[in-house]
């Protein structure tokens, strides 16, 4: 403790000392730490679970997701700043209400093959079409599908009646024909061979950030795409490339190397030759390579971070910078445990288990310096969603409270639950309506229930080891603030594809589960967890939240649409339908290169164009002041974009 | 000739006949040899086998006596972050692990469910595959249908049906005894049945039957009493052998709920922290370790002892 | 001669079709949902989930897919996995990863062997000395210790003494030294053990004993005859090891980031790719067949007083 108590002073020291250094010119000082660095052409990296195939269509490994990154440019990019600026596409421009997106596509680009060698194959507004021609047909099985199938005009349609002909639902049409149609059914046209244009079903402001997140609205060129067929992307020779970066070898399950396009539009901001990938799949293991000089990059994780302390590694460890990954609980409203149903649908109930957790403690887990800073108690990150006049999303009232409230109060938890137990049970503890029973949740578990107080809670986590030891923490707080008399925390670890055998079946009573503000707007989020939303794993019935949303959506200014979102974020919140807790942050890193030299990809995966790599490890030292000027330079950057 | 003969008679005054003694009679046709006793004698007679058996039997009275005695909570999680992962001290012996819970009361907890749990295992394996053998070495009418049973057993991976058993089951004791149990019956009991019939048709127990012992008396006087000696030492080694195993079921997902305290679970749940916190490991180990050798070399020496060539 | 193969050949052609036919059907008993990743779950609504499961061909009835499976099969045509690697073709899986464990299987049986053989002739030659106790105590070691515990700890801190890389880099030949040992480990205590068994047997054979009495030097008995008999039986499980070569070490592969097959069949039942594991079971039980077909015939080839014939 003494030694964190020191780390943390000095820590503050450094930060406040690099202050007063750069105070008169942060930029100046962030510039001096660059110019006295020699950079490096390769970057060494790691990662830990298997690249399954490269097809960005049909694909829900987030891993792959930060190769395709590099490999396959979309139409716009963010600079360092977050600003998006031309990529594929040179300028666009779209119309007043925000559904119509009209791209000039940058005009003699040639696909690259694995060798670097151009094909024959141009890239024109043709093979934007084609992303979406091939992800619109069901027999091409690509993955999350719904937020792009039903914002494309058309799309929506077209897949459906593609797939009831496949089922036999629809005779009197002939898919060839259907196929053939797709020009005239879909919303996205190529106007000319190098202009593109999306017709959406809905007004989106937050398009950009949409093709920046999903990967179904990259390029592909159909007709090599269809020749490859079932072989398309399935290893780096199957596929074409028109990113910084080509892979030029690829070893499953063990290494990939990326090797910069000599054909790239943007060659002068490709800084690294060679990005060097290989398979570390522990974090130990991952971190001594690094001390031993073996990568150049490392989480830290909240152990190994105590062990660090005091070593020569020390002043490298690094703060992570960002997740709009929310971690929550899920309360099953529609399950079969009787007990929990009774509970969950009383509102006293619900707060009790809101107030019933010390968050700082849970994310204490993963950030064991300063806890506070991954506690989110709103499903929407801070930072990802900015109004026209750059005021954050959360700061929209009365979503406000909600994210400053303190949620561990144990005595006010305690007070809500004597209410529900004063509301539902008779003076015996018996639970009134509820009978003994069985409750089968099989796979799961099953158990027996008898009718009486304690409430049988059974909690659903996945069998890895951080989240067992979180749900241990679950459990040992919410018996203690609520009584462990009256409530009987259960924990289920599963293995495998817990959703599909727990959450999707409504085998749980709580289930622990992310989400992700996916692209720069909260309906990302929001319009999934409606009533009949498909997010709503756990089947409540909350008509005030969805008429908000129905609000939101009909709301003819951004402001508006955000201020309906912020109402119903912050009432389904408040009333403990869903309970965010904390980010998916994972405490610190250290590493080689220079923080902010990449472009700010919010909410897609990083990109290395621009990236500098040094000889040696970054310093905190460093890293504050770099901080500070970037910080400065973004708010002017940002500023001069609005 | 007749003078040898005259000369070797026997002189009267010195030989006397014996009057023939029924009881005594019988006595010379046996020593007063009892198997049982020479086994055990020769067995402890090994210094180093005494040791083991009573370091065994003080781990295992005190895996069942301490939960008795001991009023802490093996499950108690601690809520600070301070007495997480706390080194050994006076308060706490052997340290505590991620969440501030007791090591060494978590050991005592983890060696007597794990050792239950192997001990019903090794019953069941070893007393099935027993009956099973018996049956398949007496009746040589089964072989091909038995052989092709072990065959297909054996071959199937038992992932597959592990991971079944756990779709349709709850993570359990029951459950996890159900899936180490369902294979290794058969294993013994075609170890069993080779045993069987390689002691029945050995060389001795064949001249034995050509001079009309009665099966009856092989049986128990020289087939048995070996069995028995197998029985033991297999059972022995079983133990061991399926307080491993429960660290790999886990994996499968076919393991305990997470507050089950035994072995399997505490080796598996440290074992992220193990290059960080090398002595949370340390006593869980340290007690696998001997519980492993010790059955290890009680049953080998087990087996040697119950040997009648080693006897005197 | 002739007869004898062609039946067991039938025999094992009947034990794989048995074991494919019953792992293919306990597949089909999985749950739908299964078939999906969580992504793909939360994404989807039933309708399109339905289209991915009829474009796979999984809602046809079972015997229509073991048809179709084994139409392909014949084709030559091994399909592609389903959600572990997404429409790879199982050929290709199966090209790149063999030959990499295989590499690592085929060095490791080799040590084994060596020093397991090696082991287990110092053992019996130092009996109840020095070599023995050594030997012993390794085996208990290796048998007692928990298998994570030191191979991690080997690739911690072993590596960082003897400077060895941490990970499997084909391009660096020292990669090979640790995984090689850790991977033979189990492989020379095995030998070793059964070796001095076999051996210490044999020494107390009357033959060996009127060998040495009728004045053979020590060392022709020990080569000619004692070691010669003694590795019979463990000649019968040599055709299974090389076969096996190919299955790998989850755990050693693991930690070593070695891209063999070692996880590869758990990995895809835990996550149902159905065709990934068909393959690799029909692959495994023919392998397994085979082995002890080849044991078979391997020892009546090294050992003149065994014949294949029809009746024993």
């Amino acid at each position: 403790m003494k030694r964190i108590l020191a780390f943390l002073l000095t820590l503050v020291m450094v930060f406040s000392l690099a202050a007063t250094a750069v105070a008169e010119d942060p930029a100046a000082a962030a510039q001096a730490i660059l110019d006295g660095k020699t950079f490096e052409r390769t970057y060494n990296t790691y990662f830990s679970s298997s690249y399954a195939s490269f097809n960005y269509y049909s694909t829900s490994y987030a891993t792959v997701r930060e190769i395709v990154a590099n490999c396959i440019d979309g139409l716009v990019e963010p600079d360092i700043y977050g600003v998006y600026q031309p990529s594929l596409a040179e300028s666009w421009t779209v119309n007043e209400d925000q559904t119509v997106w009209t791209f000039k596509i940058r005009e003699g680009l040639k696909w690259v093959d694995h060798t670097g060698a151009e094909t024959e194959y141009a890239l024109t507004a043709q093979d934007f079409v084609d992303g979406i021609r091939y992800i619109g047909d069901p027999l091409n099985d690509a993955y999350s599908l719904r937020v792009v199938r039903n914002l494309i005009s058309g799309l929506y349609d077209y897949y459906w009646l593609l797939d009831d002909i496949d089922c036999g639902n629809v005779t009197d049409k002939n898919r060839d024909e259907v196929v053939a149609s797709f020009d005239e059914m879909v919303g996205v046209k190529a106007i000319d061979e190098y202009t593109v244009e999306y017709r959406l079903e809905n007004s989106a402001p937050y398009f950009l950030s949409l093709i920046e997140s999903s990967m179904l609205m990259l390029p592909v060129e159909y007709d090599y795409a269809m020749a490859m067929g079932d072989d398309f992307a399935v290893d780096n020779e199957h596929m074409l490339y028109c990113g910084a970066y080509y892979v030029s070898a690829f070893e499953r399950d063990k290494a990939i190397t990326l090797t910069a396009n000599p054909h790239y539009w943007d060659l002068e901001h490709i800084t690294l030759d060679t990005v060097e990938y290989q398979m570390i799949p522990d974090g130990t293991t991952s971190l001594e390579m690094f001390k031993r000089g073996m990568t150049d990059y490392t989480s830290v994780e909240a152990e190994a971070y105590d062990s660090l302390v005091g070593t020569e590694w020390e002043d490298n460890l690094l703060p992570t910078d960002h997740s709009f990954s929310t971690n929550y609980l899920w309360l099953d409203f529609a399950g079969e445990n009787p007990e929990f149903n009774a509970f969950i649908n009383n509102e006293n109930f619900r707060k009790a288990l809101l107030y019933s957790m010390d968050r700082e403690v849970l994310a204490a887990l993963r950030e064991p310096i300063d806890p506070s800073r991954i506690l989110r108690n709103t499903i929407n990150a801070e930072g990802a969603i900015y109004d026209s006049n750059g005021v954050d999303y959360t700061d929209y009232e009365p979503l406000k409270t909600i994210k400053e409230t303190n949620y561990n109060q144990p005595d006010l938890a305690r007070e809500y639950m004597d209410k529900a137990i004063a509301e539902l049970c008779d003076a015996d503890g018996n639970i009134i309506g509820v009978e003994p029973t069985t409750v089968d949740y099989l796979p799961v578990c099953s158990f027996d229930v008898d009718g009486k107080l304690p409430v049988t809670i059974c909690y659903v986590g996945t069998d890895d080891e951080g989240e067992i030891i979180m749900a241990q923490l679950f459990k040992a707080m919410i018996e203690e603030s609520l009584g462990a008399e009256n409530v009987d925390f259960q924990i289920q670890a599963f293995s495998g594809w817990t959703y599909g055998t727990v959450a999707d079946p409504l085998n749980y009573d709580i289930y622990f589960d992310s989400l992700s503000t996916g692209y720069a707007d909260p309906s990302g989020i929001l319009t999934r967890i409606t009533t009949d939303g498909a997010e709503n794993v756990g089947k409540y019935n909350v008509p005030e939240f969805d008429a908000l949303i129905e609000k939101a959506l009909a709301a003819p200014t951004f402001e508006e649409r955000l201020q309906y979102f912020a109402e119903a974020e912050a009432y389904i919140c408040d009333n403990g339908f869903i309970i965010p807790f904390i980010s998916s942050l994972r405490g610190y890193y250290m590493s080689y290169s220079v923080p902010y030299t990449s472009p700010l990809t919010l909410y897609g995966n990083s990109k290395y164009k621009g990236t500098l790599v040094m000889a040696e490890p970054l310093t905190q030292e460093e890293f504050a002041i770099l901080d500070t000027a970037y910080e400065m330079e973004r708010e002017k950057a940002l500023s001069n974009a609005e | 000739m007749e003078n040898t003969e005259k000369n070797i008679s026997l002189n009267p005054l010195k030989f006397r006949a014996k009057v023939f003694d029924q009881i005594a009679s019988e006595d010379t046709g046996y020593s007063n040899y009892s198997y049982w006793r020479s086994t055990f004698r020769t067995f402890f007679k090994n210094k180093a086998v005494m040791v083991l058996v009573i370091l065994i039997v003080a781990i295992i009275v005190m895996s069942f006596v301490y939960p008795i005695i001991s009023d802490i909570d093996p499950n108690k999680v601690a809520l600070k972050r301070k007495e997480w992962n706390q080194r050994p001290s006076w308060e706490h012996w052997f340290g505590t692990d991620t969440l501030g819970r007791d090591i060494w009361t978590r050991s005592w907890y983890g060696v007597r469910n794990s050792f239950l749990l192997a001990f019903c295992i090794a019953l069941s394996d070893v007393g099935i595959g027993m009956i099973v053998g018996a049956i398949w070495g007496y009746n040589k009418k089964l072989d091909p249908i038995m052989i092709e049973i072990y065959n297909v057993i054996t071959n199937i991976p038992s992932t597959v049906y592990l991971v079944l058993l756990a779709y349709i089951m709850n993570t359990s004791y029951l459950t996890l005894f159900i899936s180490m149990a369902s294979r290794g019956w058969i294993v013994e009991a075609r170890f069993f049945r080779n045993r069987i019939l390689s002691i029945r048709d050995s060389e001795y127990n064949m001249a034995s039957r050509c001079l009309g012992t009665p099966m009856r008396r092989i049986a128990t006087k020289n087939i048995i009493p070996h069995i028995i000696s197998l029985i033991i030492m297999e059972a022995a080694l079983c133990i061991p052998y399926s307080i491993g195993s429960e660290v790999f079921l886990g994996f499968v997902g076919v393991g305990l709920p997470v507050e089950a305290i035994t072995l399997g679970n505490i080796v598996n749940q440290g074992r992220a922290s193990f290059t960080l916190h090398p002595y949370q490991m340390l006593l869980p180990t340290i007690i696998l370790c001997i519980i492993t050798v010790a059955f290890y070399v009680i049953g080998n020496k087990f087996a040697d002892a119950s040997d009648p060539r080693n006897h005197v | 001669m002739g007869k004898y193969i062609l039946k067991r050949t039938l025999n094992s052609i009947l034990t794989v079709a048995i074991v494919f036919v019953a792992v293919f059907m306990l597949l089909r008993l999985m749950p739908l949902s299964g078939y999906f990743p969580q992504e793909m779950l939360k994404e989807t609504d039933e309708a399109t989930r339905m289209t991915y499961l009829r474009n796979q061909g999984l809602l046809d009835h079972p015997l229509v897919q073991l048809g179709r499976f084994v139409k392909n099969l014949f084709k030559g045509d091994l399909g592609r996995s389903l959600t572990v690697y997404p429409k790879v073709p199982i050929s290709t899986l199966l090209k790149e990863k063999i030959p990499v464990t295989a590499a690592f299987g085929f060095a490791s049986m080799l040590l084994g062997i060596v020093l397991g053989l090696s082991l287990g002739m110092l053992m019996v030659r130092y009996k109840d000395r020095w070599g023995d106790r050594l030997g012993t105590g390794y085996i208990l070691a290796v048998r007692a210790i928990p298998s994570l515990i030191y191979l991690f700890f080997i690739q911690v801190w072993v590596s960082l003494w003897l400077n060895l890389p941490m990970v499997f880099d084909k391009d660096i030949p020292s990669s090979w030294i640790l995984p090689v040992i850790c991977l033979s480990l189990g492989s020379i205590a095995w030998y070793a053990l059964w070796l001095r068994r076999f051996m210490v047997d044999e020494e107390n054979k009357d033959y060996v004993k009127f060998a040495l009495v009728k004045g053979l030097p020590k060392k022709e008995v020990w080569r000619r005859h004692i070691f010669k008999n003694a590795i019979i039986p463990l000649v019968i499980y040599l055709p299974s090891d090389l076969l096996f070569i190919i299955s790998g070490s989850l755990v050693i592969e693991t930690l070593y980031a070695i891209p063999g097959t070692g996880g590869l069949l758990t990995t895809a039942i835990k996550n149902q790719d159905n065709n990934l594991v068909q393959i690799i079971v029909l692959m495994y039980a023919v392998l397994s067949v085979l082995g002890v077909f080849l044991g078979d015939l391997l020892v009546a080839a090294v050992d003149p007083r065994i014949t294949l014939t029809e009746d024993k």
